[in-house]
């Protein structure tokens, strides 16, 4: 029984974080920035929600702020950092220790507002049921999953079969190719800002309304990002989609084994038997090296 | 210099039947080739040609799908390119890859050390090799420019750091991508100088070129690739009169 | 005061060695780790060991300190830097992560979250140096044979060849250097040297617990090389004096409650290395935009 429980929770968790490393993996692949601060985009979201919710506004009120707020803040780090570094050189490690400093100063400014502790919202779809003797299940699993399919599915459809996405995948290859689309690679940088920003907000709800927050959760989002998009393969969303359910499943898993402070240990292993094995990852159409 | 100088005309790489495409996109196919001793061969041919992948491939920088390559009669399969280099195959990039943050001698410098730690070097050793780098300064214009940071070069000097780098190498092949291109008429004309001393001091050199008067000037042999096969590879003079091939290589302005 | 004074002087020397260390293989390597504390916990840990256990003489601890942190950097490095730079990133993310774990559970090495009491003060040449002033010249001693080291190695056929890879890794591997090598080279003296700070660190504490080691001790040596100067000589110090300073000079804000000094810290330098990358990226004193 316990095999099942922690299956279905490491399907849960596996969702969320397919969604949220999709997001980062859907920016690093497309405009080759490292967009560390992805972990603060995903703690803006989930405060947002938590103190919209949490003062009594309601669901929808609180789930609007919360993609607003994400959405804003990519965006906004886009134009107001990313932008003015890579025009005058925008090596990778200047971006990422650019972004990495708004990440530390986001984190704090959350601490500094609601304080440091662990916070969770309780709301009426958090209380779990029991689905067969001994399993339970809130429902929040099943949103949690069906949120999942369906925005990946859409995301899907949109790099698949909209000019825009075809835009979005062709930038990282060539910059100038998006040109002959008619389109401006800038304003085609801008949309994976949205739209890998978005992605991280019902993760961060949910996880909201489940496990708790604390500001310091970027940097654990920030790690699962990183070995997820490494382990499904640089440039590959389908790929970091996989990883991110595999490491989320490892996880759960792995508490039949070991206890939970342990769970971090195991995203680490499988990222470095992946460095060590198969550096291009499970789906990697680009070369390591 | 110790060079092991092999007879002129001798093959130093082979290169039997190389393969590479990049998702469906066949960049060199089938292609064979001896670089010989002492022969000077220009690979010419359209914009994607292939030339520098071809480059890439026979220095193992890039993975072939199929082929064999060898270097003094040793295949170098599974060879890593700093295997090769230290092997004696040097080369030069078409966007040079200097190290900017480095002075012009730190650059020179740098391309003489191999070993991955300090090795106590002897004082006769050391002198041998600054007046071997002060020389290759000397000929490259580059002597007054020595403490200057590579950055800070003019376009000019920095294609002459760029041979300069190898210059100061053992190597004895140098494979050389563009290393003219751009050039005004006094530095094309120090750039054949130094060509010219060079391959007759024993160094074969295989050089990728646009400019045709180059081409002439300097070849003993033409290769002609268009769209990674090789269509010719021959005598410049036969190569070039072939009407088949001018209308590739002029084709689109034609 | 005096003792103030003191005390910061030789956080500020232990800080400045990390800075220095990690500064060799950012600035000069270009290898960017998020596990410089993971090398400076080891070897405070180690050192506490030994000095509890076998020796307390500086000539004991410090060299086991330094041999179990180059042991630990190799086994990151060697697969780690094989691979593009991003690996490494996320790899040593990963690592200092794991780290924290393990310091907090391995009770019977690290004594959990309670961490290690009574480390026995450093004994040089058998005289025991526990005054904050005595222990000041130690610390700068080491400070300054630290970095007469790491500017020996940068001037070195070794530095050249990291600036080189730096520069333009292809490049170098043409020029007949061993790419992996001499970067896998570069991460194990690097962290060497930081378990010298660890190592000092326990000892002049004579108390340490995992708290010091956390990935926002990785981030803050980071961002004092960063602020400082990524490749420069002066950076990494003028850096870590610089942000060990923060929080005095923040204390002086009368309305600002004692707990929100840490978080104010954060921000500040958080900020302060975003807004460096945009305008000036070589830092305070790096002379113009980095390469």
């Amino acid at each position: 029984m316990l095999a099942i429980q922690l299956a279905i929770t490491g399907l849960q968790t596996g969702a969320l974080y397919a969604l949220t490393a999709v997001g980062f993996s859907l920016i690093f692949g497309s405009t080759r920035i490292f967009h560390f601060a992805h972990g603060a985009t995903f703690v803006i979201a989930a405060y947002l929600f938590y103190w919209v919710y949490g003062t009594g506004w309601g669901l929808v009120p609180g789930v609007l702020a919360a993609t607003l707020g994400a959405v804003l803040f990519g965006l906004v780090l886009d134009r107001l950092v990313y932008v003015p570094i890579q025009r005058h050189e925008g090596s990778f490690f200047t971006v990422f220790v650019a972004s990495f400093g708004v990440g530390i100063a986001v984190q704090n400014v959350i601490g500094m507002i609601f304080g440091r502790g662990f916070t969770s919202v309780s709301t009426p779809l958090s209380r779990s049921a029991e689905i067969i003797p001994g399993v339970y299940v809130s429902p929040l699993a099943w949103i949690a999953m069906l949120c999942t399919a369906l925005l990946l599915g859409a995301l899907h459809f949109f790099l698949r079969r909209t000019h825009t996405g075809t835009a979005l995948r062709a930038l990282a290859d060539d910059p100038e190719l998006v040109r002959t689309f008619g389109l401006n690679p800038r304003r085609i940088a801008a949309t994976a800002f949205v739209v890998g920003s978005a992605l991280v907000v019902p993760a961060a709800i949910i996880t909201s309304a489940t496990t708790g927050l604390n500001p310091t959760i970027g940097h654990h989002v920030m790690l699962i990002s990183l070995a997820a998009t490494i382990v499904g393969g640089i440039g590959s969303i389908s790929g970091t989609m996989l990883a991110g359910l595999l490491l989320g499943l490892a996880e759960s898993l792995a508490l039949l084994v070991v206890d939970s402070q342990w769970t971090e240990a195991v995203t680490f292993a499988i990222l470095f038997a992946f460095i060590i094995i198969r550096p291009s990852g499970l789906l990697g159409r680009i070369a390591a090296h | 210099m110790t060079k092991t100088s092999p007879a002129l005309g001798e093959p130093l790489m082979q290169i039997r039947n190389l393969d590479k495409s990049f998702g469906g996109v066949k960049a060199v196919q089938d292609v064979s080739m001896d670089l010989r001793a002492g022969i000077v061969t220009t690979l010419v041919g359209p914009n994607g040609a292939g030339k520098t992948t071809f480059f890439n491939l026979i220095t193992g920088n890039l993975a072939r799908d199929s082929g064999q390559v060898t270097w003094l009669g040793q295949d170098t399969a599974g060879l890593k390119p700093y295997r090769l280099a230290r092997a004696g195959v040097g080369r030069t990039y078409q966007d040079l890859r200097l190290f900017d943050g480095m002075s012009v001698w730190e650059n020179v410098l740098n391309a003489t050390e191999h070993g991955a730690f300090p090795m106590p070097i002897s004082r006769a050793h050391r002198r041998g090799r600054r007046e071997r780098m002060e020389h290759v300064l000397e000929r490259t214009g580059l002597i007054d420019k020595r403490h200057t940071r590579a950055i800070d070069l003019a376009y000019a000097e920095r294609k002459f750091l760029s041979m300069a780098r190898i210059m100061a190498t053992e190597a004895q092949l140098w494979l050389l991508d563009e290393p003219a291109s751009g050039l005004d008429p006094n530095s094309y004309e120090r750039f054949l100088t130094i060509l010219r001393e060079d391959v007759a001091g024993g160094v074969t050199v295989c050089i990728i070129e646009h400019n045709l008067d180059i081409v002439v000037g300097i070849s003993d042999r033409i290769a002609f690739l268009d769209r990674g096969k090789l269509l010719a590879d021959g005598d410049p003079k036969t190569v070039l009169n072939d009407p088949e091939l001018a209308r590739i290589y002029f084709g689109d302005r034609a | 005061m005096e003792a103030y004074i003191y005390n910061l002087v030789n956080l500020i020397a232990i800080y400045a060695i990390l800075a220095v260390t990690l500064n060799f293989i950012m600035g000069y390597a270009g290898i960017y780790s998020l596990a410089h504390a993971v090398f400076f916990g080891l070897g405070a840990y180690v050192a506490a060991w030994v000095a509890l256990h076998v020796h307390p003489s500086i000539f004991v601890t410090l060299p086991a300190a330094m041999a179990s942190a180059a042991a630990l950097s190799l086994l990151l490095a060697l697969p780690a830097l094989r691979v593009r730079g991003e690996y490494f990133v996320a790899a040593s993310l990963g690592l200092q992560v794991l780290a924290v774990t393990v310091f907090s559970e391995w009770k019977s090495f690290t004594g959990g979250i309670g961490g290690v009491l009574a480390i026995p003060p450093a004994d040089v040449f058998g005289v025991e140096v526990f005054k904050p002033q005595h222990f000041a010249i130690v610390s700068i001693i080491a400070l300054i044979v630290v970095i007469g080291l790491i500017n020996a190695l940068v001037h070195s056929s070794f530095g050249r060849n990291l600036r080189a890879i730096r520069d333009s890794e292809s490049a170098a591997a043409s020029f007949g250097k061993n790419v992996p090598m001499i970067k896998t080279l570069s991460v194990v003296i690097s962290a060497a040297l930081a378990a010298i700070a660890g190592a000092l660190y326990a000892s002049y504490m004579s108390f340490i617990n995992v708290e010091s080691f956390t990935l926002d001790t990785s981030v803050l040596v980071m961002a004092m090389v960063i602020i400082g100067g990524t490749g420069t000589v002066a950076g990494p110090i003028v850096g870590a004096a610089l942000l060990m300073l923060l929080p005095s000079a923040i204390s002086w804000i009368d309305f600002l409650p004692q707990t929100e000094v840490g978080a104010l810290q954060q921000i500040i330098y958080g900020l302060g290395m975003t807004l460096l990358m945009i305008f000036r990226p070589g830092g305070i004193v790096g002379r113009r935009a980095a390469v």
